[in-house]
């Protein structure tokens, strides 16, 4: 086999390799995976929350797209609600603890988990390794090159934390010895396949076509795989929300939404829709228009693939073109608004284009949902219609509501998954 | 006020190069500026891109201030620009990269001043004698009346200076291979004379040169000049540069590298093929301008600086072509300084947009 991996740590060691195969990977952080697994949950909360407050001072780590809030996400007490959502119990992933006086269950690990992240997120890496961190797996995660250096400047850093405990000096190097960072081309199979059969779980994101593919490789029988598909999102606002006072400020939060991540993210909005009010869809294009002209310069201009590019200039010469639609765009591609009164849902374009559609009523979009829909920014003034609304939508395959400027919150669940929950075996002691 | 026939006429009857850059701007600005009122008026898609726009024509100073139309609009809207009764052909290009069909639709005095076009600046690289004319390609080619590939254009627009044509290729079962006793006429009747040849690079290189080394046929063309075009981009999948192309066809052929010319063009700008000069520059001729402009800010590129490839013509008076914006990338090498004496923009061509591929959880929403 033409072996081409390239391995960027391993055994805590951040030096670049090129192993034959990744069965000697795989043993390496299965056997380095013991010293993770005997911190206990809460100290390894402490640690990466110690790493949260690092970030912030880490020039090279700040700058990055997504790290701030990072930081934050790395907050004690939200490590902490994490894991209480996905185990129910803190102490499971530590020792045995009673269920109803019934029996003892406990997590543990799977083993190794192979990671396939996905290229459009620049610390999905991150997001994604510190649930096999909190769910005490090594991991062996497959990086896209061009995002490699802000999992490595990360865990880096990581390795650098150390924590006084009761008297016992923590350091999170035993973390960092249980991952492993590699990159390879995703389309040799011979490859692809060694490495999914090195796992005992795999962690895969990306499109389409990656997910069938990466599917489709051999496995071992007891391998769990968590799937994070492609994904759709949208806007809806109620008219009796448009005419509130609320209405301008969730604009200038829905305008950064569709902004963050050049809009490339499953939870990026593609469509706005809104419920006729006294206001024209012209004149909310208009003023949404104003914010995203005002963005902070690197959220408005953003390195754009030329296809996409493309894309952009092809569909507001559609719109130009037609009759009954119109375009709001700023002079260079930086951001597009295109409006029209078609009730449905549009392929993505990404870069900031953004489609306008006004309906009758919202209750009109919920026909438009399918399983593919990830989050639903939904702005309806009567709490009561929003929950109604909200229960009617996640039936039909939406897997998360939230409100305007919190789309790209990492919640867990996501994707309609507990991920920690999957990431451990649930072993029961009578 | 300006006489359009007679100005584009005068155009198309001097030598294709002859013009400074500056000079053919202010010229062709006032041109498109009457054939832009003229599309606005003929064609209520048009209208609706100027007026969205707020675009002043009269106000328009600059060439670059020309609203242009993405190439691929021609496969959604019908651009035509004249009464639907003046059409005398749509041409239907296939194109490479997409399965829908671009409509351009021509009228009679669209359709002569293309021949005229195309006949100019030929004559620049090959003179004006009727020669033979080899095509590296299959008889059917030619033969299909809807669909109009850019393989289709090369061999109609090309055969304008064809005194007997000849196809070196043969199609079967949907294979193409050497098609041996018209090659072995070919030969035996004109070795050494005047011949010219066109074909698609990509099948002259994975067809035609591939099965000639392999039979060890070899021509004796000393003053061939092979036209060839299109086809880049699977060329460099397998690492076969521009040069090196010269190089193995002109070792076929028995002639110098610079007798083997690529050249660049699109069915919706018939009439108008950019052809590489000796020093390997892609010239653009009087009546046709071409910008590079940066894919983000869509202004105008620096000279060097890789942008889209923006095509300017006044041909037409049957449809849009006044500036279409391409999928291609390509640079402007200098202008009205080419070592080759040919004045106005030069450029190059780099190579098509890719589609996006967009690799992550942002998708579709169909299930």
């Amino acid at each position: 086999m033409n072996f081409v991996v390239k391995c960027y740590l391993l055994d805590g060691k951040f030096s670049e390799q090129n192993p034959d195969n990744f069965a000697a990977i795989s043993h390496i952080v299965n056997a380095n995976r013991r010293a993770l697994y005997e911190l206990p949950l809460p100290i390894i909360i402490e640690m990466l929350s110690a790493m949260g407050k690092k970030i912030i001072k880490n020039p090279h780590l700040n700058k990055i797209q997504g790290m701030t809030y990072l930081s934050l996400w790395l907050r004690k007490k939200n490590l902490e609600q994490i894991c209480r959502i996905n185990y129910g119990n803190l102490s499971y992933p530590d020792s045995f603890s009673k269920v109803e006086n019934r029996f003892k269950l406990t997590a543990q690990p799977r083993g190794v988990v192979c990671l396939w992240v996905a290229a459009n997120i620049p610390n999905l890496a991150i997001i994604s390794i510190i649930q096999t961190i909190l769910s005490k797996n090594g991991s062996i995660v497959k990086v896209p090159e061009e995002n490699k250096d802000v999992l490595l400047d990360f865990l880096q850093e990581l390795a650098t934390v150390e924590i006084s405990y009761d008297d016992t000096n923590y350091s999170a190097i035993d973390i960092v010895k249980a991952i492993s960072v590699v990159s390879f081309e995703g389309r040799n199979h011979e490859i692809s396949a060694d490495f999914s059969i090195n796992a005992d779980c795999r962690l895969i994101y990306g499109g389409s076509k990656a997910i069938q593919s990466i599917l489709a490789l051999p496995q071992k029988d007891h391998c769990e795989t968590i799937v994070y598909g492609p994904k759709y999102s949208f806007c809806v606002f109620d008219h009796a929300f448009i005419e509130s006072d609320l209405f301008e400020n969730s604009l200038e939060k829905t305008a950064k939404d569709i902004a963050s991540f050049n809009q490339m993210a499953c939870s990026s909005p593609q469509v706005l829709f809104f419920e006729k009010s006294k206001y024209q869809l012209q004149h909310i294009g208009e003023r949404l228009g104003g914010y995203f002209a005002n963005l902070p310069e690197d959220l408005r201009i953003q390195p754009t693939d030329p296809g996409i590019l493309a894309n952009i200039i092809n569909i507001r010469a559609k719109y130009l073109l037609s009759d009954d639609k119109s375009v709001i765009a700023s002079d260079d591609l930086s951001w597009t608004i295109l409006i029209d009164n078609d009730l449905r849902l549009e392929e993505p374009i990404h870069g900031k284009c953004i489609f306008l559609k006004e309906v009758d009523s919202v209750d009109n979009v919920t026909e438009l949902i399918t399983r593919k829909i990830q989050a639903l920014s939904v702005s309806i003034l009567d709490p009561e219609k929003r929950e109604n609304f909200a229960l009617e939508a996640t039936y039909c395959g939406v897997d998360r509501i939230v409100s305007p400027g919190t789309i790209h919150d990492y919640d867990l669940p996501w994707d309609g998954i507990l991920p920690l929950s999957r990431l451990v075996r649930w072993t029961i002691l009578k | 006020m300006i006489n359009l026939d007679s100005e584009i006429n005068e155009l198309l009857t001097k030598s294709p190069y002859i013009l400074e850059d500056r000079e053919k701007n202010q010229i062709l600005t006032g041109i498109l500026k009457i054939q832009l009122e003229n599309a606005v008026e003929n064609n209520t898609h048009i209208k609706n891109m100027f007026s969205k726009q707020g675009i002043d024509i009269s106000s328009i100073t600059k060439i670059e201030e020309i609203p242009q139309i993405p190439v691929q609009m021609f496969k959604y809207f019908n651009l035509s620009t004249c009464d639907s009764g003046n059409i005398v052909k749509i041409l239907r290009s296939s194109g490479t990269t997409s399965d829908n069909t671009s409509m351009v639709p021509l009228n009679k005095k669209t359709v002569l001043k293309q021949m005229k076009s195309l006949k100019q600046i030929l004559s620049d690289y090959m003179g004006n004698k009727r020669k033979i004319f080899l095509v590296i390609d299959h008889e059917g080619i030619n033969n299909s009346v809807s669909e109009f590939s850019a393989r289709t254009a090369g061999v109609r627009g090309l055969s304008i200076y064809a005194k007997d044509t000849y196809y070196l290729l043969k199609e079967e079962n949907g294979k193409l291979t050497l098609n041996e006793p018209v090659i072995k006429e070919v030969i035996e009747k004109y070795s050494g004379k005047d011949v010219y040849a066109f074909g698609f690079t990509y099948i002259i290189w994975s067809v035609f040169y591939k099965q000639i080394i392999e039979k060890d046929i070899s021509f004796a063309f000393n003053d061939i000049l092979l036209f060839h075009s299109g086809g880049w981009k699977k060329l460099k999948e397998e690492k076969v540069s521009k040069e090196f192309f010269s190089e193995a066809l002109s070792s076929v052929f028995n002639t110098d590298t610079g007798n083997i010319l690529d050249f660049y063009g699109m069915a919706e700008q018939t009439g108008i093929i950019f052809v590489d000069c000796e020093c390997g520059n892609k010239h653009v001729p009087n009546i046709s301008q071409v910008i590079v402009r940066n894919p983000y800010s869509l202004q105008p590129c620096a000279v060097g600086e890789i942008g889209m490839i923006e095509i300017l013509s006044i041909l037409s008076d049957s449809y849009y072509s006044q500036a279409i914006l391409t999928e291609d990338l390509g640079y402007v090498v200098g202008i009205d300084d080419c070592p080759c004496g040919r004045k106005g923009t030069y450029f190059r061509f780099s190579s098509r947009i890719e589609k996006a591929e967009i690799r992550g959880c942002g998708d579709t929403f169909k299930e």
